[in-house]
């Protein structure tokens, strides 16, 4: 299965035989235990698990935050397991929109500087990142807000920059960590509806989850617990347990 | 990204951020920016009314000239036993002749020999005045210009005459408005006949030169006794070469003076420099010590902003974080905040050095220091106080950006 993967051209993140081992006070806490999973693109895919199970460590090490203690991560035919410092930035830059659960804006800074942060830093001329940014807040339909602060924003609205500024940079994939987290049930299905759109035309998204719920709303979902794969299939099966067809993984293939 | 697009990135948004956040704690900024403020202006104030008194004072060396030397028994500055000075022979006018016809390389000389007394004209009276007997080449020697009459000549001399020429402010004091040629002022009760009076010349070190009154050699000894010891001041030709005349000198005036060749030298050779130099001394300890003041306020200052940048840091952790996943490098990070603390602390500068100049300044107004502050002192305090804040935000800012953006972003 890894080889059929791994040689398919759309093939955007391949991860293999990760672990990532911490040392708290000592102790050995090994929060990844050899995951290996493909995700091509075009995709929308759930990881789910409990708190513990390795979910948040994964979407750190995915989001190239965090290097894995040892197995390989290709992203978009890059090995960015071994990537120093800078280099990781750098991917982070253009690879990978973040969408946080407490979306972590800048404060101090309007919607539109908000957006146009990632294009700061990839050097961007001020004028062509300013339309950019006002480009990709029109995709959430936030243009009128767009010279406000966060704190004058709804969580909806906030929620809704930072998937703008997500997407501002065109990068490979949207990473979403419980983005629905912090919103009530209705704003939350506004930011899903979002994601079904974006899905549609085509981003590749990985959403980090414990809600059963909204992990079974994406077509495909991974479930994790212990540092394991222990189901890998359509969003709904794997997420509300049904279905006999979850293909069971364990370690490699 | 080049490399160098990168960096014109980091410094243009390290800038912008910078700048910023200054804006936004105003109060803070004021007060970080205080301390490096006194710092700098401590330093430039000190260093403003020391420069003052060193360009004042070489100033008024400059008026003793200098291509003269000045022999006598007496040196100018001595630590010691004044008594073995005071031992020592004095001069003699047959030895000033034999001086002269032996060292061709001076152009002019006269011996000069002094008391302080009170002048008189009338019911006018000058005090603390130096009666100074000298010869016709004198004139050339001091640097004095006439102003007005003649300066005394080697016949005044020959003959003692009773003659005299007044220093400008001896002059002016005791003929106001009305020319003191042909009239007679007295010095201790003896006539003097007033044949010429001196150009205005200023003080050198707290020295009034114009309250002088001059008179020849001669008739100073026949007036007031032969036991004063005599000071001998000689113009050279060439002041590139005074040091290579100064050797000269020593031989002759030894020969002169029948010093035994296994003897130490019985008498000195005085330069104005030789004053430079002990002065360059005493003040450059005063230097030392007012500069280290300044340096230790200025640490102060520092230590004030490292705290200020590590408040910064820490109240900054999720944004850190949020930049860092954004894309945003260490050495971002890093700029960001060094150019918060050098620009917090080239501001200070800025202002430590308007106060520090203008504290140098009400000082030299209101009291006899003068203050004298130069572009370079200007420009150097406003730089070294970039350098504190950047030295001193070394250590913030390399914890920003070592912060595990993982652990940033959850900071609360």
């Amino acid at each position: 299965m890894s080889e059929a993967s791994g040689t398919r051209q759309s093939a955007l993140i391949q991860v293999e035989q990760l672990t990532r081992v911490f040392f708290v006070g000592g102790e050995e806490v090994r929060a990844l235990r050899g995951i290996s999973f493909g995700v091509t693109r075009g995709e929308w895919v759930a990881i789910i698990g409990q708190s513990g199970s390795g979910k948040s460590t994964l979407m750190n090490v995915l989001g190239c935050l965090d290097t894995p203690t040892s197995g390989r991560y290709l992203l978009n035919g890059k090995d960015v397991s071994r990537m120093d410092d800078d280099d990781l930035a750098v991917i982070r830059n253009v690879e990978i929109g973040f969408i946080f659960q407490t979306f972590q804006l800048l404060p101090r800074e309007t919607a539109l500087a908000n957006v146009e942060l990632p294009l700061v830093y990839r050097g961007v001329p001020a004028r062509e990142r300013r339309e950019r940014a006002k480009a990709a807040l029109d995709k959430v339909q936030l243009t009128h807000r767009m010279h406000h602060r966060p704190n004058e924003l709804s969580g909806g609205q906030r929620q809704r920059v930072a998937i703008a500024r997500a997407l501002v940079s065109e990068p490979s994939m949207l990473l979403a960590d419980e983005p629905t987290g912090n919103l009530d049930s209705a704003t939350g299905e506004e930011i899903v509806r979002l994601f079904e759109q974006l899905h549609k035309a085509g981003h590749t998204l990985v959403l980090v989850t414990h809600e059963p719920k909204l992990a079974a709303r994406c077509p495909r979902a991974i479930r994790l617990s212990d540092g394991e794969v222990v189901a890998d299939g359509p969003g709904r099966e794997v997420a509300l347990g049904t279905g006999a067809g979850v293909a069971a993984v364990t370690g490699g293939a | 990204m080049s490399f160098r697009q990168g960096f014109r990135v980091d410094v243009l948004e390290g800038g912008r951020i910078a700048l910023f956040s200054l804006r936004a704690n105003r109060m803070r900024t004021v007060l970080t920016t205080l301390g490096i403020g006194i710092g700098v202006a401590t330093l430039l104030a000190i260093v403003g009314i020391i420069q003052g008194l060193n360009t004042s004072f070489h100033n008024q060396l400059a008026t003793l000239g200098a291509n003269t030397l000045y022999v006598s028994k007496f040196p100018w500055v001595f630590r010691g036993d004044w008594w073995l000075f005071r031992n020592r022979k004095n001069f003699t006018l047959d030895q000033v002749a034999r001086i002269r016809a032996q060292a061709p390389f001076i152009s002019a000389m006269s011996p000069a020999v002094q008391r302080v007394s009170d002048v008189a004209r009338g019911d006018a009276q000058v005090s603390s005045v130096r009666i100074t007997g000298v010869l016709e080449e004198y004139l050339a020697v001091s640097g004095y210009e006439v102003a007005s009459g003649r300066f005394l000549t080697t016949s005044d001399d020959e003959v003692t005459r009773p003659v005299a020429v007044l220093g400008a402010e001896v002059a002016s004091s005791l003929f106001p408005g009305i020319s003191p040629l042909g009239q007679t002022v007295r010095v201790d009760g003896r006539p003097f006949q007033v044949v010429g009076t001196l150009a205005k010349k200023g003080k050198v070190v707290e020295e009034n030169l114009d309250l002088v009154v001059l008179v020849p050699f001669r008739t100073f000894y026949a007036s007031f006794g032969k036991g004063r010891p005599m000071q001998i001041a000689i113009a050279v030709e060439d002041a590139g070469r005074v040091k290579q005349y100064e050797d000269q000198l020593v031989g002759i005036v030894r020969r002169v003076r029948g010093t035994p060749a296994d003897q130490p030298d019985d008498f000195s050779i005085n330069k104005p420099d030789t004053l430079a130099q002990t002065y360059e001394q005493l003040t450059r300890a005063l230097y030392g010590v007012a500069v280290g003041v300044g340096l230790i306020t200025l640490l102060v200052g520092g230590i004030g902003i490292m705290n200020i940048m590590l408040v910064s840091v820490r109240e900054r952790t999720r944004e850190i974080g949020v930049r860092r996943a954004l894309g945003a490098r260490r050495r971002t990070i890093v700029l960001q905040f060094l150019m918060e603390a050098a620009s917090v602390s080239a501001v200070g500068g800025l202002l430590g050095t308007v106060v520090g100049l203008g504290t140098a300044k009400v000082i030299s107004l209101i009291t006899p220091l003068a203050a004298d502050v130069r572009p370079e002192t200007v420009f150097s305090g406003v730089a070294f106080a970039a350098v504190v804040g950047l030295l001193f935000g070394i250590w913030p800012a390399a914890r920003a950006a070592n912060l595990d953006p993982v652990e940033a972003l959850r900071y609360e």
